[in-house]
């Protein structure tokens, strides 16, 4: 691969932001989104009192983390549950696997899982000869047109119907004529409807590991998280190790706030608690229940003081939907699993700063993202850390260390920075009054390229100053 | 019987990561980082629920579910007949318990059904009759666990109603939580779930579906009185 993350990031940025189709759909979306939060939002008498109990909840679960984990394993093992604790996503991947295979199955069912996309489970299985089957609607889309989620909770929103009804005529039905989302769903419904009878694993993800309870928790809407847990025999839950909190009633804050968060929902449908296999006397339920525990990094974070609070994040997608950056760019450009502010934050400590540190600049630094987190993480200022951070490391380029060495020079000597700015400001004046602006001899070209060049100041802003103060 | 500390080693066993996980996690957590200041005493984050019948009928509404408020066994066996008579030819399942047993015999419908006792509910039943464990105001939600008829009783048929009376009305998740906790409900089930409306989805454009995997109807039959 000759291209860097950083050379892709810019590319990509540039092709998505001039197509003015997807501009469009994500436009739409956005705004049916910003509608619903709002609402949402006004639902809740005191929504910064409820950012604040979320985010005393999490730091409470996460300073607390090997307690609370603890806690929970010990009762999911005593209803008969088995708890796995992967360092890596090999790990991970290799224990669902072996457990498939011992266990004989042949087709897994999965509801919408971002670590399970972290880990790269489903190559895994496939490799192995396993069919698996996304059930969430917008999971099983992108599955079909073998592309990452666009976004963590709506996974298909860069697509509209009309893409989405041509790709099912040519991967599942030449015969679905209508466009219509509920046609569309219909469809879907059916074909996955045979999947969940047919499988013998489900596995789906967490939204929170309840510590004192020893229950996952899922929020789902569609009902395909409750057919993956309630249909298959054996029932595999793949968790962030971060995803712990506490005590049963933090849901009664939770489940509400990441709802509004999410999509603007005053609850998700189905808030689902399961803690082991089926018991005697139950009518239905997974014969075997096993919890898969990823760390991949996260633990990481712990010892970061200023960033450990990253790990409070609940997933709502709440700062993807209000970035303007995201807005333009689209969730795949990032080219992470975790797209927008939290992925930029996130994925350089997971995937390495040296590669992803560009993501950091990927950021108006507006503060958007850190004003609508749920539970009130920072990420505008992990983002400026980030920053800072892989400069002391020497991640940065030759070139722009360099430049940076000319500039601090420069501050350094009022009359040198003087000067050079009067050199810049005749240089570009030349340029700009042949015609060239934005050409490769401008030197402002990456601004100038697509825009026209900001009007030239007559005099510099010191000897503005100077004036004012004689004023006076 | 083995001891809780037998059973989590034998679990433990071709597990050499958990230590060095929660080692790791000590070692992170020995850094200090600064609380912040302590939380406002007090705030009130939800608005109080003075009428939770009032509410949860509202909720009922944006929720999309149908809330049918009855008087009395009669009325909610008339309804209940009322529902089954609009859904297509096919099983029903029922829930076996003492109270729908009586529900089901006034209701005397016309077609199969298939209790919770003969095993879980087929794929291609047409309706769910269950009871509830709790309902919430506060969000116009259903409280099941698997002795509601099992996992897949809210969830398989296109069409799940619920038996319910006014008196199991709790104001609001808080309630209705800790009273999991209190009783625990979570050490006897091993499932529950707060159900709030007919399965959904607007994964396409956003725009909202009703109806996705699990039930296009969720029929709540509320009774006055036991």
């Amino acid at each position: 691969m000759s291209q860097t993350a950083a050379q892709r990031f810019l590319q990509d940025a540039a092709v998505k932001s001039a197509d003015l189709m997807h501009r469009e759909i994500i436009r739409r979306g956005m705004e049916s989104y910003d509608v619903a939060h709002l609402k949402g939002r006004a639902r809740i008498k005191d929504w910064e009192a409820a950012r604040e109990k979320c985010q005393e909840i999490k730091r409470e679960a996460i300073n607390h983390l090997d307690r609370y984990l603890l806690q929970f394993e010990e009762k999911v093992i005593a209803r008969g549950g088995h708890v796995f604790w992967a360092a890596n996503s090999e790990e991970a991947c290799t224990y669902v696997k072996n457990l498939a295979t011992r266990l004989g199955v042949r087709t897994v069912v999965k509801s919408k899982s971002m670590v399970t996309e972290e880990i790269q489970l489903s190559p895994v299985l496939e490799k192995a000869g396993i069919k698996v089957w996304e059930t969430d609607l917008g999971e099983f889309i992108v599955q079909l047109r073998e592309e990452p989620p666009y976004h963590i909770v709506t996974p298909a929103m860069h697509l509209n119907r009309g893409q989405i009804a041509k790709l099912f005529r040519e991967k599942l039905d030449p015969g679905i004529e209508s466009d219509d989302p509920a046609d569309l769903m219909a469809a879907a419904r059916r074909i996955l409807r045979q999947a969940f009878f047919a499988a013998e694993m489900g596995i789906s993800g967490a939204n929170f590991l309840v510590a004192d309870a020893g229950v996952i928790a899922i929020s789902t809407n569609e009902g395909n998280g409750r057919l993956c847990t309630s249909v298959p025999r054996i029932h595999v839950v793949v968790s962030g190790i971060e995803k712990v909190i506490p005590r049963l009633e933090d849901l009664a804050v939770l489940w509400p706030v990441l709802a509004t968060s999410g999509t603007g929902q005053g609850i998700t449908t189905y808030g689902t608690l399961i803690g082991g296999p089926r018991r005697p006397g139950e009518v239905d339920g997974a014969e075997e229940f096993h919890v898969v525990l990823v760390d991949n990094g996260r633990s990481q974070l712990l010892a970061d003081a200023e960033q450990r609070e990253v790990l409070h994040c609940i997933r709502c997608g709440a700062c993807l939907n209000i970035c303007p950056v995201f807005r333009h760019v689209g969730g795949h450009t990032y080219g992470t699993t975790y797209p927008g502010p939290i992925g930029s934050v996130l994925t350089p400590h997971l995937n390495g700063i040296k590669e992803f540190k560009h993501l950091s600049y990927a950021s108006s630094l507006c503060g958007a993202c850190s004003s609508v987190c749920p539970v009130k993480i920072d990420l505008a200022h992990h983002l400026l850390q980030n920053r800072r951070n892989a400069t002391e490391a020497g991640a940065t380029k030759e070139s722009e260390r360099l430049i940076f060495r000319v500039w601090r020079y420069a501050m350094l000597r009022p009359r040198m920075y003087a000067l050079g700015g009067w050199l810049v400001r005749k240089a570009l004046r030349i340029i700009y009054g042949l015609g060239l602006a934005g050409s490769i001899l401008d030197p402002m070209r990456v601004w100038n390229r697509y825009r026209s060049p900001v009007p030239l100041p007559s005099e510099s802003f010191r000897a503005r100053w100077r004036k004012g103060l004689d004023a006076n | 019987m083995q001891t809780k500390e037998a059973q989590t080693k034998e679990a433990q066993t071709g597990n050499p990561s958990r230590d060095r996980i929660l080692e790791r996690i000590r070692a992170g957590l020995r850094t200090v980082v600064p609380e912040p200041a302590a939380l406002r005493s007090g705030p009130v984050i939800f608005e109080p629920i003075n009428n939770p019948l009032e509410r949860f009928q509202q909720e009922c509404i944006g929720n999309l579910m149908e809330c049918a408020l009855t008087a009395d066994s009669a009325t909610s066996a008339r309804q209940l007949s009322k529902v089954l008579q609009s859904l297509p030819e096919g099983e029903t399942f029922v829930q076996d318990d003492p109270a729908l047993r009586r529900l089901i015999e006034q209701a005397a419908p016309a077609r199969p059904i298939r209790w919770s006792s003969q095993g879980a509910p087929g794929e291609a039943s047409q309706a769910t009759v269950t009871l509830a464990e709790a309902l919430i105001a506060q969000t116009g939600s259903i409280l099941v666990t698997s002795a509601c008829g099992g996992r897949g009783a809210s969830v398989i048929a296109p069409c799940h109603i619920v038996y319910a009376t006014v008196a199991q009305l709790v104001p609001d998740l808080a309630t209705a939580l800790s009273r999991v906790s209190q009783e625990r409900k979570l050490d006897s089930n091993s499932f529950a779930c707060v159900i709030s409306g007919s399965s959904r989805t607007a994964d396409i454009e956003k725009i909202l579906v009703q109806g996705a995997h699990g039930p296009r109807r969720l029929v709540v039959i509320l009774q006055a009185a036991t």
